[in-house]
């Protein structure tokens, strides 16, 4: 295949840890199969000289926390035939976006950057891609996971359509035959967070924060007045389960916690 | 060549996260530097106000993918401290041998994937690929080693949650344990290649001025990536916890960063600072890979920061040997149980490009205030001084091209990492 009949790929990061770029760098068996198979246009993180044109998949980490990251991601999203929101800022707004819609942010800007400064570029409160612009796929995790990535990728490439994953971890720690962490009233979000993390905490003794954001099948008001019988109080709970849901989970929560 | 009077380097490849760099020149000097931090911000420290400890442990490490575990483990000390946690001496081997995977995950990332396609003049580390494959594969191995045992420890590559206040979740069997340890002697000879590879290499000298060093002096005699005091190059040492005494934040006014500077200078941290400062504590390969490289111009020169993590990898790999060692004879590690709700506690670690300090008040079991200071913080004002003088250099000799590059491998060589700094987005004074 010479490079002009590849596919056409771009991969970039906004605001974020960038692991999920970091991910697919380290994924030593599988970049230099990448890299042969697709044309990788841009993808900063690994390579020099970019080259900014027609994608026929771009792939996009990171919130939108900056006035030229919501214009940079129009103009991705124009020229991409597929976008794809990949990892958990892209997909829910991630950590920063814990907060999101609560009036607070100014506040929390100004604590931090302090009083009477304008910034190089206009800081936004995190939002999710699908804020701005219409999102094809979504790869969830914090970070996403290798197999989820590559199968995504191949097929996207092979233009054959990708599987919903709709399991949450719950599922995947049944799978690994884990005794149950609620059953000893420990705070696991495993019911209401989306899998494809294999369950690596509860596998590892340790309940689930709810990294990958939220399931959409998930019960949550029925799991608030399980985690409420632990004796925890609701305000507690909402803040742990906000942990990592970014902006999207607010609907669940209003939808679910009644 | 045309007569640029603006050079905009955007944006800046190869770094983690997203950053540029603008030097202006006048009258045929550099008038202005500035390394652009472009990520957004994020506030953390404000987002894990009213939280746990624990959930503050799981927040903090997601500023930073290619360093989460140093994140994780200055939160650790800190936050231990804090609310007086006291964990045993097995726990702290199995803290420094998840250490030693984050040093040679992202030193072998840096080292052969970010910063060597410069020095061979390549793009990127796979069209370096036809012609030095053994080498890429062999950087391929180390870095997935790397990733191993962060995964093993972290309880997965990235963002693991396995370390937890006290101790661990979950601990590597015996049989994991030599396993490891066999394949960190396997890798052993490619880091001590890597040592002739990078000292082979032609490192230019426009950009050489004195500066200043920082890091953690690690208790004991020995080498290492944590310390309860800062140490100088000045022959200074000062309690961490004194640490904002010790690193100003300084604020510019043509494009507002908050900064550390020490002595109202700029200083370096990183493998170089580790490597100049405690380099003489080195022992075994590692100590004759620093006999064999180290000289006068690393105190003048960053480029020698791949060279120093090169160093770092012989040692985070007989160190990890070291350890395991001490490992399979020590007794079982116990979660310590925190003893107070409220305290004070600075937690300071070497994450791989520098000091890393993570500050935390905790009242009644919540977190009050947070302050972290991050290495790409630190080291910004010192990758600009060394960009200008650089430039002034290279314009005086009237080697104007592949200026960008020259300016670009500078930045590189710290291994800066934007996502970290974000919460220095640069602003501007109206």
């Amino acid at each position: 295949m010479t490079a002009e009949s590849k596919p056409k790929i771009g991969i970039y990061g906004f605001t974020g840890c960038a692991g999920d770029q970091l991910l697919i760098i380290h994924t030593e068996d599988e970049i230099l199969n990448l890299f042969g198979a697709t044309n990788v246009q841009s993808f900063v993180m690994a390579s020099s000289n970019p080259i900014e044109d027609d994608l026929d998949v771009a792939f996009v980490e990171g919130s939108v926390s900056t006035e030229e990251e919501r214009e940079h991601l129009l103009e991705i999203r124009k020229r991409a035939k597929i976008l794809v929101a990949i990892g958990n800022c892209a997909v829910n707004g991630g950590p920063q976006a814990m907060y999101t819609g609560d009036g607070g942010y100014e506040k929390r800007l100004r604590k931090v950057y302090g009083e009477g400064v304008k910034f190089i570029t206009k800081p936004l409160e995190a939002k999710p891609l699908d804020a701005f612009v219409d999102v094809d796929y979504y790869l969830p995790g914090c970070p996403i996971s290798q197999p989820q990535t590559f199968a995504l990728i191949s097929r996207l490439i092979h233009g054959a359509t990708p599987e919903p994953y709709p399991h949450p971890v719950c599922h995947e720690c049944k799978l690994n035959e884990n005794r149950c962490l609620l059953l000893d009233e420990k705070f696991c979000i495993g019911p209401l967070t989306l899998g494809g993390c294999g369950a690596v905490c509860p596998s590892h003794g340790l309940p689930c924060v709810g990294c990958w954001g939220p399931n959409e099948d998930g019960n949550f008001s029925q799991h608030l007045k399980l985690l409420e019988s632990f004796g925890m109080s609701r305000d507690e709970i909402i803040r742990r389960i906000r942990g990592f849901g970014g902006s999207k989970i607010i609907r669940f929560i209003e939808d679910g916690g009644k | 060549m045309p007569n640029k009077n603006t050079i905009t380097i955007e944006p800046l490849a190869r770094v983690e996260g997203h950053g540029g760099i603008k030097v202006e020149i006048k009258d045929n000097k550099i008038s202005n530097v500035e390394v652009r931090i472009l990520e957004g911000p994020r506030l953390f420290e404000e987002l894990v106000v009213g939280k746990t400890p624990q959930e503050d442990l799981s927040i903090v490490p997601r500023i930073c993918a290619i360093c989460n575990l140093s994140h994780k483990y200055a939160a650790l000390r800190g936050l231990e401290k804090a609310v007086g946690v006291q964990v045993d001496p097995t726990t702290r081997l199995y803290r420094e041998l998840m250490h030693h995977g984050e040093m040679i995950e992202s030193h072998s990332l840096h080292i052969y994937f970010l910063a060597l396609p410069d020095f061979l003049g390549y793009d990127n580390a796979v069209a370096m690929a036809d012609k030095y494959r053994d080498t890429v594969t062999k950087a391929l191995q180390l870095k997935k080693f790397g990733n191993k045992v962060m995964r093993m420890m972290g309880g997965r590559m990235i963002h693991g949650e396995n370390p937890i206040l006290g101790g661990f979740g979950k601990l590597p069997s015996k049989e994991t344990l030599e396993n490891i340890r066999a394949e960190a002697y396997e890798l052993l000879d490619f880091a001590v290649a890597t040592i002739d590879l990078l000292g082979g290499l032609e490192i230019p000298d426009h950009m050489e001025r004195e500066t200043q060093f920082l890091c953690c002096r690690p208790p004991g005699e020995d080498y290492g990536y944590y310390g309860d005091f800062l140490i100088t190059s000045d022959g200074q040492e000062y309690p961490a916890e004194n640490y904002k005494n010790v690193i100003k934040e300084r604020v510019v006014s043509h494009s507002f960063a908050k900064r550390g500077q020490y002595n109202d200078r700029p200083f370096t941290v990183g493998a170089l600072a580790r490597i100049l400062l405690i380099g003489e504590r080195l022992t075994g390969k590692a100590r004759q890979a620093y006999d064999k490289l180290v000289t006068d111009r690393w105190h003048r020169n960053p480029l020698f920061n791949n060279h120093a993590q090169a160093i770092e990898q012989v040692y985070s790999l007989e160190g990890i040997i070291d350890v395991v060692n001490q490992l399979l004879v020590s007794e079982d590690a116990v979660i310590a149980p925190p003893t107070q709700e409220t305290g004070i506690g600075t937690g300071a670690v070497e994450a791989p490009r520098g000091t890393l300090i993570h500050h935390y008040e905790v009242k009644d079991g919540k977190i009050a205030a947070a302050d972290i200071i991050t290495p790409t913080a630190m080291f910004l004002d010192d990758i600009e001084a060394f960009i200008r003088t650089g430039g002034e250099q290279l314009l005086a000799r009237e080697q104007r091209d592949n200026i960008e590059l020259q300016f670009e491998m500078i930045a590189r060589a710290y291994d800066p990492c934007i996502s970290c700094s974000a919460h220095l987005v640069e602003v501007i004074y109206k």
